[in-house]
């Protein structure tokens, strides 16, 4: 009620300013009279009444501004003015306001760029219903705490576990359309019955798969994704139920998927996983990429959840000791799982943003030191007439609060424009990228740093203009006390160079990283390699034995290409982050359960394949086209494995057992391949072998012969060889889609990424920094130099020559160079050590690399001498008998 | 010779205020007049702080301005007491007839 009656009044005063003004006249002009007549009343003369009177009173504006304070309007009216003359005294000075925006605008627009990053990636919630509710459900062993699951295993989970109200599996499954219309390559997905219900969307057309469809002899049923839908049916609702043909079989079309589903890639196409391959999906022992994605039940928490699963699984493992012994479950948040190690990425760069922006904010503070300064007679004049100290500081916050929202303003545009550019050059594999633009939360996040930029580090200067030192600053040319800001902004750039000198070791670190990655030996020659995919033809591929004759007149036909040097396939990439991990006992027999049985990554090739790499036989011989599935099965093993289980012996011709292949022999030994990544190998214990394809038993040819990877030695540029390539493979079938086209070095690059992306942008970070910081450095040299052009007058007219002088100028600015650099490399040294998001990225260096901290701190400091250089040249060239004249 | 005036307290100078007009609505100078009076001159009210305080207590609707026409062909502006205003002022002076005992208590301990 109070609160209503007092918004009424002060609406009703800023309303009716002029009525208001008027009626205060009038009432105070009343009381005038009245105590005019009542001294009348005591013996005065009307004159000398009115006069003491007025006397009492006193100033009628004075007494009017005190009325005007009583209401809350008055702050209103208050800020508008301050706002109305702070634009004016901005507009004054344009140099000074643009310099203070545009060094905000740098700091600010790459904060919000970054930001914009961390909340489409790690912030946003999911693009399901109730995406806090989902889980991703992952088997573990003793070897490896997420393992893919077994699908006999998940159907058990399916029928036994309350926690979830639906739990539901999927695969990704890539299948070659053929018709209606031009053949292509399509990323899939096999999904379970109940998929897209879990996850929470509707189908705009159609519907899901039905539990009938997702088993074994289901009628063939696919779902289209939305762009397949526009692109192929036009979007009409007749593509139900319309046929295609997905590898070879015709397909009716059931429903189509919504747009922007996003998980995991982009599928063109699902098809029920129940219709998988039945070797991969009936055997409990066979973990086939596949993931289980639930939903958790009303009120069930994770924990609770996790407690089932790894009852449910106990049991499962008693019941199935030869499967699943040992094996245990993980329920992980869908969204943590597809964050990923993006996040640790992602808060590193926003820390060093961070810091270029307290950079940047430095030089905010010593560009409004020196305005103030100037201002000096303004502010004095103002207090002298009566302002309060908190009224000049709230101007002048208003004022800073202006340039920093001006500065916040240009950075979102820069954010806007620069950042899709920017990722698109930078490949940095970012999850959830797809969304990354200025949206809302990205604009409040701008705001409300713009206003604390302004606020906080206004403060401090606001304050000090505020100080009532009155007959020092009205009267002219006196220096005012400039010893204290000498000594402010000298700080300020101490700090600046601390800071920049932080981000250039992080840069410096991830640098000499990548360039280790680079030189490390992969095991195999990466230059003059191209791979790529090809859609074999269901007609080409109908048994077993026609796969076979299929791929080796591929590769032959390939092999006589003018340039091409050498081909083969694998159903491995090295540095392409798949694996095909076998267990294996040495010896003639499965000697215990194959959990705890080691591994190999197991490669099927062609025979030609380890040559056509360039991997160095050591011992024994390679694989060979006469190895074939009529005669003896044989492998041969790495270095790695030999040292591994066979140290200090020759492994030529000792037999060793892999799962679902039976005994073979090993007949030779190559050199070791980083098949995992560039850097430590993570999984050394699961060394590669190799081992033909010509050999694998009939019944997994199907499963395997749609994940071959062609590989090519040639010295031919891509564009130059893949038209020949492709008509070869068009002359074999014309419906044979040739995908995934690359260079091995595009690969092995690609496998760096994880360091590649925080490389360039901490070092662009840290090339901000070295440009903010030498501003600073200039700035504060150059007006030291104005400050003591009386003394450098002296010192030249007593005989220093240029030399001296310069010396002196530029001396001035690399103490103050070095004392950051050694508060810097205090700090570098803590944090490179601390921040496990930067040491686990970081090969070959270790966080205190001496030669990456000498190269930056040089580097520093011959910047900070440089920009030094400019102050140090006029204080040069001032003129003695002037300097000396000038108080 | 009056003793140098004693300056008011915000609030004290409410509740006397709100004191003056319990028995009839008054002007500004007339409110200033009877506090002078009354107290004997101990408090001299200046109109830099009279009058914001009339544009306080308006504001909470303690009290209530209207303006009268005056012998001169003039107006002014008279403020009267409301119903919430008698009500508050009973609650101000109960208050400060509490804190008073209390001090003169501890000030004759």
């Amino acid at each position: 009620m109070v609160l209503g009656a007092k918004l009424m009044g002060g609406i009703r005063a800023l309303l009716r300013k002029k009525q208001a003004e008027q009626e205060m006249d009038e009432e105070l002009r009343g009381y005038i009279d009245a105590a005019a007549q009542e001294k009348m009343r005591s013996g005065m003369t009307p004159e000398q009444a009115l006069r003491a009177a007025r006397v009492e009173m006193g100033s009628t504006e004075a007494v009017k501004e005190e009325i005007r304070g009583a209401g809350w309007e008055s702050v209103l009216e208050n800020f508008w003015h301050d706002l109305r003359y702070g634009i004016r005294q901005l507009r004054r000075n344009p140099g000074f306001t643009a310099v203070a925006a545009l060094t905000l605008a740098l700091g600010i627009g790459a904060n919000t760029a970054i930001f914009s990053v961390v909340d489409s990636v790690m912030l946003a919630p999911l693009p399901y219903s109730q995406p806090d509710r989902l889980v991703v459900v992952w088997e573990s062993t003793p070897h490896f705490s997420h393992v893919w699951i077994s699908y006999p295993n998940f159907r058990d989970w399916q029928r036994n576990a309350h926690s979830f109200r639906q739990i539901v599996a999927y695969a990704s499954a890539d299948s070659d359309l053929t018709n209606p219309g031009v053949p292509e390559h399509l990323k899939g997905e096999l999904v379970s019955a109940g998929f897209f219900s879990t996850l929470g969307v509707s189908l705009p057309l159609g519907r899901e798969f039905s539990t009938q469809e997702d088993r074994h002899g289901g009628a063939p049923a696919v779902i289209i994704s939305h762009r397949l839908w526009r692109d192929r049916f036009a979007g009409s609702p007749a593509a139900i139920g319309k046929i295609v043909t997905i590898d070879g079989i015709g397909c009716a079309v059931v429903g189509v998927a919504p747009p922007g589903l996003h998980l995991g890639g982009d599928p063109d196409i699902y098809k029920p996983l129940g219709q998988g391959d039945a070797l991969l999906l009936d055997n409990r022992e066979i973990h086939p990429g596949i993931l289980a994605i639930g939903r958790l039940g009303p009120g069930v928490t994770i924990s609770q959840a996790q407690e089932e699963m790894n009852s449910i699984q106990k049991s499962l493992d008693r019941i199935y000791p030869d499967a699943d012994r040992d094996l245990g479950t993980d329920v992980v948040p869908l969204k943590q799982e597809i964050v990923g190690n993006a996040g640790g990425t992602l808060m590193l760069l926003l820390g060093a943003v961070g810091l270029v922006l307290l950079i940047a904010c430095a030089n905010f503070v010593g560009l409004l030191l020196a305005r103030s300064a100037s201002r000096a007679r303004e502010f004095a004049v103002r207090l002298a007439l009566g302002a309060s100290r908190a009224r000049v500081v709230r101007q002048l916050l208003t004022e800073s609060v202006l340039i920093s929202l001006g500065g916040g303003g240009l950075g979102v545009l820069v954010a806007k424009w620069g950042v899709n550019p920017v990722l698109a050059a930078v490949p940095g594999d970012l999850p959830r990228s797809e969304n990354i633009g200025v949206n809302i939360p990205v604009l409040m996040f701008a705001l409300g740093v713009s206003i604390a930029v302004g606020l906080l580090f206004g403060l401090a200067p606001a304050i000090k203009s505020s100080k009532p030192m009155l007959e020092a600053t009205l009267k002219e040319g006196s220096h005012g006390s400039t010893g204290s800001r000498h000594r402010a902004q000298s700080g300020l750039v101490i700090v600046q160079i601390a800071l920049t000198l932080v981000l250039l070791v992080g840069a410096g670190l991830l640098f000499r990283t990548i360039r280790h990655l680079w030189d490390a030996n992969p095991g195999f020659d990466e230059h003059n390699l191209i791979a790529f995919k090809v859609g074999l033809s269901p007609q080409l591929v109908k048994t077993p034995e026609d796969t076979r004759v299929a791929c080796q007149q591929l590769m032959e036909r390939i092999r006589k290409i003018p340039g091409v040097h050498a081909a083969d396939f694998t159903n491995l990439v090295p540095l392409g982050g798949d694996d095909n991990l076998s267990p294996f006992w040495i010896g003639t027999h499965e000697a215990t359960y194959s959990q705890s049985a080691p591994r190999i990554n197991l490669y099927w090739t062609g025979p030609d394949y380890l040559q056509t790499m360039g991997i160095p036989l050591l011992q024994g011989r390679f694989l060979s086209p006469e190895d074939t599935t009529k005669s003896a099965r044989v492998v041969v093993v790495d270095k790695a494995f030999a040292d591994t289980y066979f140290p200090g012996k020759n492994p030529v011709g000792e037999s060793m057992t892999i799962a679902y292949w039976g005994t073979v022999q090993i007949i030779g030994v190559v050199g070791h391949v980083r098949h995992w990544g560039l850097g430590i190998d993570p999984f050394s214990q699961y060394p590669p072998a190799y081992a033909s394809f010509y050999q694998l038993p009939d019944r997994w040819v199907p499963a395997f012969y749609g994940y071959l990877t062609a590989m090519v030695r040639t010295p031919l540029a891509l564009p130059a060889v893949m038209p020949a390539i492709k008509n070869v493979v068009y002359g074999a079938d014309k419906d044979q889609p040739v995908y995934d086209v690359q260079t091995m070095e595009e690969i092995a690059s690609r496998s760096m990424s994880p360091q590649r992306f925080p490389m360039i942008l901490l070092g662009a970070f840290a090339g901000l920094a070295l440009l903010l910081a030498a501003v600073g450095i200039y700035g504060v040299i150059s007006y030291s130099v104005t400050q003591r052009v009386h003394e450098i007058g002296i010192r030249m007219a007593l005989g220093a020559d240029n030399y001296e002088i310069l010396r002196l100028v530029i001396g001035h600015g690399l103490r103050l160079a070095l004392f950051g650099v050694a508060i810097g490399v205090m700090g570098a040294l803590i944090l490179t050590r601390l921040l496990p998001s930067l040491t686990h990225l970081l090969y070959g260096v270790s966080p205190g690399d001496p030669l990456t901290f000498v190269a930056v701190s040089l580097l520093l400091c011959f910047v900070a001498g440089a920009a030094c250089y400019i102050p140090a040249r006029q204080a040069v060239k001032i003129d003695p008998m002037a300097a000396l004249r000038y108080e | 010779m009056n003793p140098r005036a004693t300056e008011l307290v915000q609030g004290t100078l409410d509740m006397l205020i709100l004191k003056t007009l319990q028995l009839e609505p008054r002007h500004g100078y007339g409110i200033a007049l009877r506090i002078e009076q009354i107290s004997k001159g101990v408090f001299q009210v200046n109109p830099g702080s009279l009058f914001p305080a009339f544009r306080r207590l308006e504001r909470q609707g303690w009290i209530k301005a209207e303006w009268r026409p005056t012998e001169n062909h003039r107006r002014a502006k008279y403020y009267k007491l409301t119903e919430r205003g008698r009500a508050q002022l009973k609650t101000e002076t109960a208050e400060w007839t509490r804190q008073l005992a209390a001090i003169t208590r501890i000030m004759e301990a």
